[in-house]
């Protein structure tokens, strides 16, 4: 190579590296460079950046409107026996709530739950008669009881869990780990938002913004049901080969012009139609349940064009395999304050009909692949109910910021536990409380990222996902 | 050298490497918990004193003996510490220290770290300097050229030779209008042979009404203009004629400092236009929650809040927000100042306080400014009155129900008349707003009465006309209390504060108004130093790609210093001589060599200067978001030209909606408004149409002053196979073939309309092989010409032909 080219190669790679999110770590750099063309290697290798990692790939279960954790997780004796007792006053003092003035006028009376529980598996954990099939992989799942949040509004509270912040245009989590340690997947963007339930999350696009970081490493919505990315079909009449050669002719016109100006953006813009044309032939290829046998349809209850959380489920996994690193799929909706369609009876049975038996199925399909061990399972909502009871229509339960239920699985974590404790009410954490940054440095930490030196400078300032807190939850490790 | 600053002439080599390699660690890294507010363990690292005097643990630095030197112990983690304690510096910044502390620990001019109001340049009197002398005096086109020509030459660089005319008529098209030059234009241009033909060029440019446009875009990512709310629900607001308002004042060439005192103060002027009232609704670009059961006072914060980091990063390129919790790490802005600015927008008569829900609903996107002609207005007023006599009725309907519930159903087993007896057994003021449309739902469904009424009122409200509206700024008669935020939380409340703005910038004057028109006038005061310094850096960053000052929303003390700091001054110095007229420093520097360079990539100068801040070639800039349509829409010659009006629907990919709570209709226009130019596509906040996210539009949730510019697979996707490219592709394509009838002259034409210039003979042969290739293809299978559109092989192979040129990396290119 002339010295010309070589500037021109480095400088290329660099920029790429630098604009079009494919990691920061040195690792990353090097497969860059050994990589023969830019796109067809993964950006970052499975060593993580900051050390070694338990997991590849996270797929994030969030439960869009947060579910109560009263009647799946918790049982509380004495809650169930203060049942309609009026919760004193002073528990409340110092605290904000959503619809405050319902709770400021009478005070709130406490709400047993009407749900039966029971011990299940191994690990003996308690799991409501809700979530049935969730009861079963009770010995792959680690329970966290006491998670805690600062906002109690469900846009600011989902941006929250997902940016650390509830300030807007920061990087959410899924911009950070594909900022941070790149992709593996060859034809797949690296951060997929799927969604399925009677609406999508509120906030929309924020939830999955890379604020600040190069735009490349935003989520990319699939949808459900037909062709899974936005444009991914080329237009009538110039489908297949005619597509093929269109590209050609692209890709040669363009490398002329790079021959003219040097400009080292081009080869970038080579690279992206080469990956788009990739993406093309393996859209289909990915949403075709075909290649699934019938059990494992069964397995999830997917039926293939629907679209369904059980669809996402299965469509995560094969994400996952695909070497996408963060799969987050939302599921609506678990806001139950006791208005129509709200009702913790029949509008909680529907919502947890939708969600349980793909939750497990997922859990089972990744396990009986020997694929569990390197994927993180995260299920949560944007924080929990109160104890007490909501009167509307019928009676709900409110937000809740105070203590809530998470359930994590595979990827290096330790499952069959149970870690935090609340008090007889359910109302805080009595024991080991967990911060939803520590929630977040502990999902880094397990991709092999350290969530303090995974910075990003803007406006004069490092940023970070966990902005100034964030502790491992030491016991969720393996 | 000009790239660092005068800073640094003169200095000895350790004084250097101490700014360079030490100064800077020591205030990102160091200075949080060991600086001038916060001396953990007692140890500050602000001074060279205060190193040696050191903290509880000792001197932290023997100078001369870096393994003696607790400082290294701990940055090395060889002791008891790893600092600093987010994670250890990298071997070379580690090695960095090393030598430092071996040479003596030399402290460099500037006493302190950080550099604070002292040595912060940005907040220094704009220093005008003459243009230096250069030796390439025939490059010079004006003065601009001088102060970029001196870097080059320091560095011994020579600039680049000016661009051909095709492309300088491009370039400069897309960079005032944002739309392609028509081949007609680029003949024009071409065959004028006075020596002005360029400077006439940009004239014409300037006079373009689709330079408001061009423009006034960039300005709406600061005012982060959008039609919806944000948040959750992310509901339709009208504020459309703000957008319109840019775009008019900079058609008109209104001077800088008036555009910004109509937007930040208009309603304050003495007798406020319309127009003047409409330009505040810059500040009611914040985005409102409308989610249920919010606390109304904690999002109008918010909202307060967004105004102000707004007003420091549009006007000073301050980070005012650092200090909304405490006082700022870096910067000399204490929270009470925060505070201070925070109080001028605190007095806002918009939703807020402790409201009832309902009442608080009704008052959503208040304040307003109506547009209805008076004869509907009366009618709307009247038909609210009769809603209100309505809604008396039904009260009195209500109570008497309520009285009377026993009787009318007696205790059973009906759970909504039972849920009702419930509410009605609580007091009525004491009932919640959910209680009070629980209860009322009930008596709509089991009383015929009250649900006639329902439905009276119901008719009436959606006969209540349509009458149009823009949201403006309007303050109260009384102002709100301003107060610190303890720990920036709005519940806890410190200090009281007034109005007031900076103490490291000019004073506020004692005669001016302690409200927004006092602020705005101070902003653009001829003391302000920072307002036009920030001014001129961003019109140059949309010229070149960077500002001088690379962080163009941070001029602080963490902010790059400027790549050529006379230029910068010279620059904001003249925006402020030529009256703020913001045409004339577009003509200075659309007129300068430095502007008009080639673009094309240079090793010799890359090796010197990797990042091109010495300027010694223009910069290739990938287009905007909303500019790829514009350029496909102008080569398609389907471009709708109107200026203005309200936000249109061009087709968005099926399914673009789904992703946010509320799944929004979008049904594509017909007719001229598929065809409007991208800044007028409805802009949703929380599902903004992909095609403009995709190629890095802001979602417009807090102010950007620079876009990413990226370049990844899904764009392709995109310029592939949207629909819109595909019905642009085929009417370029019919263009192309109207235009001449052999195949050879089209391929000339089609690179003469999207790229300016004709094809080079290997382009042409590329294309032409291309087209022959399809029209095989198209003829072989000739079931799908018609769905390509087309009604002949021919015709097709001329539409793929079209996909390919505004698929070209040119294309989308600015040169």
């Amino acid at each position: 190579m002339d010295l010309n080219r070589t500037l021109l190669a480095q400088r290329t790679r660099r920029q790429l590296f630098e604009d079009c999110g494919v990691g920061v770590g040195k690792v990353a750099l090097t497969s860059l460079l050994v990589g023969d063309s830019l796109y067809s290697k993964p950006a970052a290798d499975a060593r993580g950046i900051h050390h070694q990692p338990r997991a590849k790939s996270i797929i994030y279960l969030f439960m869009a409107g947060a579910p109560s954790q009263f009647e799946l997780f918790e049982p509380k004796t004495e809650l169930q026996k203060l049942s309609g007792k009026t919760l004193p006053p002073s528990m409340l003092d110092g605290k904000r709530f959503a619809f405050m003035e319902s709770f400021a006028r009478k005070p709130p009376k406490l709400l047993g739950t009407v749900r039966k529980f029971a011990q299940h598996g191994q690990s003996g954990q308690w799991v409501s008669e809700c979530l049935p099939h969730t009861a079963q992989i009770v010995d792959d799942v680690t329970f966290v009881r006491t998670v805690h949040t600062e906002n109690f509004n469900h846009a600011p509270a989902k941006i929250f869990m997902n940016t650390g912040t509830p300030f807007f245009g920061r990087p959410s989590m899924g911009s950070w780990v594909s900022y941070g340690i790149g992709s593996e997947a060859k034809d797949m963007p690296s951060f997929v938002v799927l969604q399925s339930g009677p609406r999508g999350p509120r906030g929309g696009a924020m939830n999955w913004t890379s604020g600040f970081l190069p735009t490349a490493h935003q989520g990319v919505p699939f949808l459900s049901g037909g062709a899974p990315i936005l444009n991914m079909s080329s237009p009538e009449g110039f489908e297949s080969e005619r597509q093929t050669v269109t590209i050609d002719a692209i890709l040669d016109l363009n490398r002329m012009n790079m021959e003219k100006t040097g400009d080292p953006e081009i080869l970038t813009r080579i690279g992206a139609y080469e990956m788009a044309h990739r993406m093309q032939t393996s859209g289909p290829e990915l949403i075709d349940f075909s290649t699934e046998n019938q059990e494992t349809l069964d397995l999830y209850g997917a039926k293939p064009g629907e679209k369904s959380f059980a669809n996402n489920c299965l469509l995560a996994r094969r994400l996952v395999e695909r070497g996408v690193r963060f799969v987050q799929l939302y599921h609506s909706s678990w806001d139950h304050h006791g208005g129509p369609g709200e009702s913790l009876t029949k509008d909680l049975d529907e919502v947890c009909l939708s969600a349980d038996q793909p939750c497990k199925a997922l859990i089972m399909d990744l396990k009986q692949r020997g694929m569990l061990e390197d994927t993180l399972v995260v299920w949560g909502g944007e924080f929990g109910r109160t104890p007490m009871g909501e009167v509307r229509d019928t009676v709900g339960r409110n937000h809740h910021i105070d203590a809530f239920t998470m359930w994590f699985a595979g990827g290096g974590t330790k499952p069959g536990q149970n870690i935090g404790e609340t008090d007889e009410i359910g109302f805080s954490a009595v024991k080991d409380p967990v911060h939803v940054h520590d929630v977040q440095a502990t999902i880094l930490h397990l991709l092999g990222i350290d969530h303090k030196q995974l910075t990003f400078r803007f406006r004069g300032r490092d940023f970070r996902l966990t902005d100034v807190g964030g502790n491992l939850i030491e016991r969720l490790l393996a | 050298m000009v790239c660092v600053g005068p800073v640094l002439w003169g200095q000895t080599d350790e004084v250097r490497h101490f700014e360079e390699r030490v100064r800077p660690i020591l205030a990102t890294k160091c200075q949080i918990c060991h600086g001038d507010q916060v001396q953990t363990s007692g140890l500050s690292l602000a001074s060279r004193e205060e190193l040696l005097k050191g903290g509880m643990r000792g001197p932290a630095v023997v100078p001369g003996s870096p393994d003696a030197s607790l400082l290294l112990a701990a940055l090395e983690g060889s002791g008891p510490l790893q600092m600093p304690p987010t994670g250890p510096l990298q071997p070379e910044e580690i090695e960095a220290f090393r030598t430092w502390v071996r040479n003596g620990a030399v402290w460099g001019k500037a006493p302190r770290v950080p550099a604070a109001a002292a040595a912060l340049w940005s907040v220094k009197p704009i220093e005008r300097q003459n243009p230096p002398e250069v030796n390439k005096l025939e490059w010079v086109r004006n003065p601009i050229d001088n102060f970029v020509l001196a870097g080059l030459e320091a560095e011994g660089i020579d600039p680049s030779p000016e661009a051909d005319r095709r492309t300088l008529i491009r370039r400069a098209s897309l960079d005032l209008t944002g739309l392609l030059p028509d081949p007609t234009e680029v003949r024009a241009f071409l065959a004028d042979n006075q020596p002005d033909a360029y400077g006439r060029l940009i004239e014409r440019l300037l006079e373009s009404p689709h330079y408001g446009e061009r423009w006034g875009r960039h300005w709406l990512d600061i005012a982060r203009y959008a039609d919806t709310n944000g948040y959750s629900i992310d509901g339709a607001r009208s504020i459309w004629r703000y957008r319109d308002w840019v775009i008019n004042a900079l058609n008109e060439n209104m001077p800088f400092n008036e555009f910004v005192i109509e937007q930040v103060a208009g309603d304050l002027l003495p007798d406020a236009t319309d127009s003047q009232r409409i330009a505040t609704g810059f500040h009611r670009n914040t985005m409102i929650n409308q989610e249920g059961g919010i606390d109304f006072e904690q999002y109008r914060v918010e909202a307060v809040v967004d105004r102000v980091r707004t007003t420091g990063a549009a006007f000073l390129g301050l980070t005012l927000a650092c200090a909304r919790c405490h006082d700022h790490k870096f910067d000399p802005i204490s929270q009470k100042e925060f505070y201070q600015v925070f109080a001028f927008f605190n007095n806002v008569d918009e939703l807020g306080g402790n409201l009832e829900e309902s009442v608080g609903r009704s008052r959503m996107m208040e304040p307003i400014l109506e547009f209805g002609d008076p004869e509907v207005m009366a009618k709307r007023d009247s038909l609210r009155e009769r809603i209100d006599q309505l809604e008396s009725e039904q009260d009195a309907l209500q109570a008497n129900l309520e009285a009377n519930w026993g009787q009318q159903f007696p205790p059973g087993d009906d759970e909504s008349i039972e849920r009702a007896r419930e509410i009605i057994a609580i007091p009525r003021d004491e009932r919640s707003s959910i209680q009070n449309s629980v209860l009322r739902r009930i008596l709509s469904d089991q009383v015929a009465e009250f649900k006639e009424k329902n439905s009276e009122i119901g008719a009436i409200q959606r006969s209540i006309p349509n009458i149009e509206w823009t949201m403006v700024m309007r303050d109260l008669i009384e102002p709100r209390d301003s107060f610190i935020h303890v720990q920036g939380d709005f519940t806890r409340r410190g200090e009281d504060v007034e109005p007031g703005t900076l103490a490291v910038l000019p004073p506020f004057p004692d005669t001016a108004p302690r409200n927004r028109l006092g602020l705005a006038h101070w902003l653009v005061s001829d003391s302000q130093p920072l307002t036009p310094r920030v001014t001129m850096n961003r019109v140059w960053q949309r010229y070149f790609g960077l500002g001088i000052v690379e962080t163009e929303n941070d001029f602080g003390s963490q902010g790059t210093p400027p790549s050529h700091p006379a230029l910068l001054d010279w620059l904001a110095s003249e925006l402020v001589r030529r009256d703020w007229n913001l045409k004339d420093m577009h003509r200075l520097i659309l007129n300068s060599a430095t502007y008009r360079q080639a673009s094309d990539y240079r090793a010799d100068a890359a090796q010197v200067d990797p990042s091109n801040r010495l300027l010694a070639r223009q910069n290739r800039l990938r287009l905007e978001a909303e500019v790829i349509r514009d350029a496909a829409l102008s080569a398609s010659g389907l471009l709708a030209a109107k200026v203005g009006g309200p936000s249109v629907y061009p087709p968005q990919p099926a399914g673009a909606g789904q992703f946010t709570q509320v799944d929004r209709k979008w049904k594509a226009d017909e007719g001229p408004d598929r065809y409007r130019r991208g800044m007028y596509t409805f802009f949703s906040r929380s599902a903004a149409h992909p095609g403009l996210v995709l190629f890095d539009a802001p979602i417009a949730q807090e102010s950007v002053t620079r876009r990413n510019r990226s370049n990844t697979p899904l764009q392709a996707l995109t310029l592939l196979n949207d629909e819109s490219q595909t019905e642009f592709a085929t009417a370029l394509a019919q263009r192309v073939r109207d235009s001449a009838a052999n195949r050879s002259e089209r391929i000339q034409t089609a690179f003469e309309i999207c790229l300016a210039r004709p094809p080079t003979e290997a382009e042409h042969s590329r294309l032409d092989r291309f087209i022959a290739r399809m029209e095989d293809e198209f003829a072989t299978d000739p079931e799908t010409i018609a769905r390509a559109g087309a009604d002949s092989a021919s015709d097709a192979a001329w539409t793929a032909a079209a996909r390919v040129m505004i698929n070209l990396d040119e294309f989308v290119t600015r040169q």
